[in-house]
């Protein structure tokens, strides 16, 4: 009977105390470890890829008129990182934060607002400012860029017409 | 395999005459039979009782875009030959479908007919029915896996409640079966003579989260749907993203380097080290010995850390995608896992040694839960379950996966079919981990971890089965176009419970948790049982600890 005892004993004495006294000493976390995404808003263009590669619908748009919402909230996030790895920009970064726990939903949230670009056609807005800034830099100068601040309706009006008239009709 | 390619595999040749059709299928793992539906029970019959296939699972798929009827697939693995086989049955009718049922002749298949009954209204005729999945207030007309049914429906509440049936014996006052507080919903009715368990019940499927429908909508593409299978568990959920992955890439045929196969297969045992672990604790303390608890989970937890370390999450690693793995295991780690392994190799060896020197704990190990080896084998067991009754199933073997074909290791078996050894085979199965770990990181091939050029056909088949800790994780994929068409996933458990029956029959209540506990079911069912002493009829509710525990161990 005394035999179990003993070993418990010598285990016990062996490893000592491995309880972290968290939260008045630090988690345990790695370096390896992921929390919550941080956007850099003054990075991000809006493309939506991070939207769609997210697994938990954590991120969202949200348009409206003339504004473009990337929303993301916390609460769904699975903290996969997915975003990061396609966001093209590197506008994401997964942070080691994992205290969430709030009494304000709003305090899980993180929206970046893009204005949308304005077509000179017909007044419509549609993709956000950087994106539109960012493929016109990309684009030689000449005739590209007057299309590009076309809205693609527009575009493919004009182009249809463009094309009737090259066709001589 | 070393059969001819376009001969019907040896094993299956008395089948010969009763097929229509078949083909490999599969990367040529799996072979697929085209069956008539008035067939069907003779080759299962062959399959199972002459030929000595296990049953693993059966799928029901709506095929009515594709063809315009339904179907039903019979999935069997022959073990000694690595071999899965596919029975695939069409049902013309596009209302009222149905095909004979074969549980007669597979008791296995039991559950997954239920399953596509509630699922997709296919009858399994000549059985007795009752619906299973499906919570009693679900609708009659709806079959939530129709693909005519969208995925975000949602039917009206239930407006009154019915009386529960009462058990085969005295009825009383139904109690549970939701529990608010712990662990999972699953619920047991043991009906008792004195002290005697005299039968079972079970209800279960009360957390059915319809994952398998989700995983066809539109809102969930082939990558995403790794990390959906990830959440399926919460202890072995890299088993069912991998078991999920590897259907994806063996039927669309998708390139993997060989390092993130290697990756894959050293993290899936990170997770049985875990697993394993947290069961031996769990056992300890259902037994009242909660020292031992403490000290398993105080070595279990060096596992969560290291896991940490190598995916950047103690679970849910998030690290499969289709085509490979998202984070390498680079050199600077190896010392560091060398190390973790030591200490847990180490701390298993003592703790596990001291649980099993208790005697308290050892007399309630010892010869309680007994499960035959032909028992055993009738309901297609799996896992340690098995392996403690005799069973030599291991799908690392049997099936060689991943790089589990450039390792050794011992698969320890049992016969005993007890409590006891059910324990043991964990325990021993930490150290063939850890081995198994040491030999995928010094064989670990360099090169590329994720292939990302990969476009997959649609209509295409794969059976995967992984080995997780408590046993064969078996997925069955039809691709479809962007996402799975049809996707049924088999967990381990589901070919478990069944066993329960036949271990608790005829033997003392208070040995019932830890039998419960034994097939590692997540834990969840022991605390909640319905206890009726069938002389009196009256009803109570047993939690975890019976009255009977070890107090002091002294
Ligand atoms: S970490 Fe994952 S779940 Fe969270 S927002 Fe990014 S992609 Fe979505
Ligand atoms: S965060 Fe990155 S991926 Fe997401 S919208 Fe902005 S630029 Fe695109």
């Amino acid at each position: 009977m005394v035999k179990p005892i003993l070993k418990l004993i010598t285990v016990a004495k062996e490893v000592g105390v491995v309880t972290r006294k968290y939260p008045y000493e630090s988690p345990l976390l790695t370096e390896e470890f992921r929390g919550k995404i941080e956007i850099d808003a003054s990075i991000c263009w809006g493309c939506g890829a991070c939207v769609k590669a997210c697994p938990s619908n954590a991120l969202t748009i949200r348009e409206s008129m003339d504004v473009m919402e990337l929303v993301y909230f916390a609460g769904r996030c699975i903290f996969c990182g997915r975003c990061a790895d396609v966001c093209p920009t590197g506008a994401i970064r997964v942070t080691k934060e994992f205290e969430l726990a709030t009494d304000e939903l709003e305090d899980l949230e993180q929206v970046v607002i893009h204005r949308k670009v304005k077509c000179p056609i017909c007044g419509k807005h549609f993709v956000p400012q950087p994106l539109e800034k960012y493929v016109c830099e990309k684009c030689a100068k000449g005739e590209i860029p007057t299309y590009m601040m076309v809205c693609p309706e527009c575009r493919r009006k004009v182009g249809v017409k463009k094309m009737i008239r090259c066709k001589g009709g | 395999m070393n059969q001819h390619k376009d001969l019907l595999p040896q094993r299956l040749r008395p089948l010969e005459s009763l097929i229509q059709e078949w083909r490999w299928i599969d990367k040529g793992r799996a072979v697929m039979l085209d069956v008539k539906r008035d067939k069907l029970v003779e080759v299962a019959r062959i399959l199972y009782k002459e030929i000595g296939a296990f049953f693993k699972t059966c799928a029901g798929v709506d095929e009515r875009p594709l063809w315009g009827g339904f179907a039903v697939y019979h999935i069997f693995g022959i073990d000694e030959e690595g071999l899965d086989v596919v029975i695939y049955v069409k049902i013309p009718e596009k209302d009222h479908p149905w095909v004979p049922s074969i549980v007669r002749e597979v008791p296995a298949a039991d559950w997954c007919e239920l399953e596509f009954r509630d699922m997709l209204g296919i009858d399994p005729r000549g059985r007795l029915t009752q619906r299973l999945v499906l919570p009693d207030d679900w609708p009659e007309d709806v079959k939530p896996l129709r693909k005519d049914v969208p995925y975000g429906y949602r039917p009206p509440r239930a407006e009154e409640s019915r009386p529960v049936e009462a058990g085969m014996y005295p009825s009383g006052v139904p109690v549970g079966p939701y529990h608010p507080a712990l662990h999972e919903p699953e619920y047991f009715e043991l009906y008792v003579e004195g002290e005697e368990v005299v039968d079972v019940r079970y209800r279960g499927f009360h957390v059915h989260r319809g994952i398998e429908k989700l995983a066809e909508s539109p809102r969930f593409d082939y990558n995403k749907v790794t990390f959906l299978a990830e959440r399926i568990c919460g202890i072995c959920g890299f088993v069912h993203s991998c078991a999920y992955v590897m259907a994806v890439e063996r039927a669309g045929k998708v390139e993997v380097p060989e390092r993130a196969e290697y990756i894959r297969a050293l993290l899936l045992e990170v997770e049985r080290l875990h697993s394993h672990l947290l069961w031996l604790g769990v056992a300890a303390h259902l037994l009242g010995y909660d020292a031992g608890f403490m000290h398993a989970w105080r070595v279990r937890e060096k596992t969560m850390i290291l896991a940490e370390y190598l995916t950047g999450s103690r679970k849910t690693y998030g690290m499969n995608l289709v085509g490979g793995v998202r984070k390498d295991i680079t050199p600077e780690k190896v010392p560091k896992i060398l190390r973790v392994l030591e200490e847990v190799a180490e701390g298993t060896k003592k703790v596990a040694d001291m649980i099993v020197s208790v005697p308290q704990v050892r007399k309630r190990l010892e010869g309680t839960g007994v499960l035959r080896r032909g028992d055993a084998a009738a309901l297609s067991v799996v896992g340690p379950v098995a392996r403690a009754s005799g069973l030599n199933r291991d799908i690392r073997k049997d099936y060689p996966y991943l790089a589990y074909k450039d390792v050794s290791f011992m698969v320890p078996v049992y016969s005993e079919g007890d409590n006891l050894s059910r324990t043991l085979v964990r325990v021993e199965e930490v150290f063939e981990s850890v081995e198994i770990i040491k030999q995928l990181l010094d064989r670990m091939p360099p090169g590329d971890i994720l292939n990302e050029e990969w476009d997959i056909e649609p209509g295409k088949y794969a059976v995967t089965s992984v080995e997780a800790p408590r046993g064969e994780d078996t997925h069955f994929l039809i691709t479809g176009v962007g996402r799975p068409y049809r996707w049924r996933v088999r967990a381990p458990t589901y070919a478990n419970i069944p066993a329960l029956r036949p271990m608790l029959r005829g033997q003392e209540l208070a040995d019932a948790p830890i039998t419960i506990a034994s097939i590692d079911p997540c834990f969840s069912c022991t605390d909640r049982m319905l206890v009726i002493d069938v002389r009196t009829g009256k009803r109570s509710v047993l939690v975890t600890r019976p009255k009977v525990r070890v107090v002091s161990l002294g």
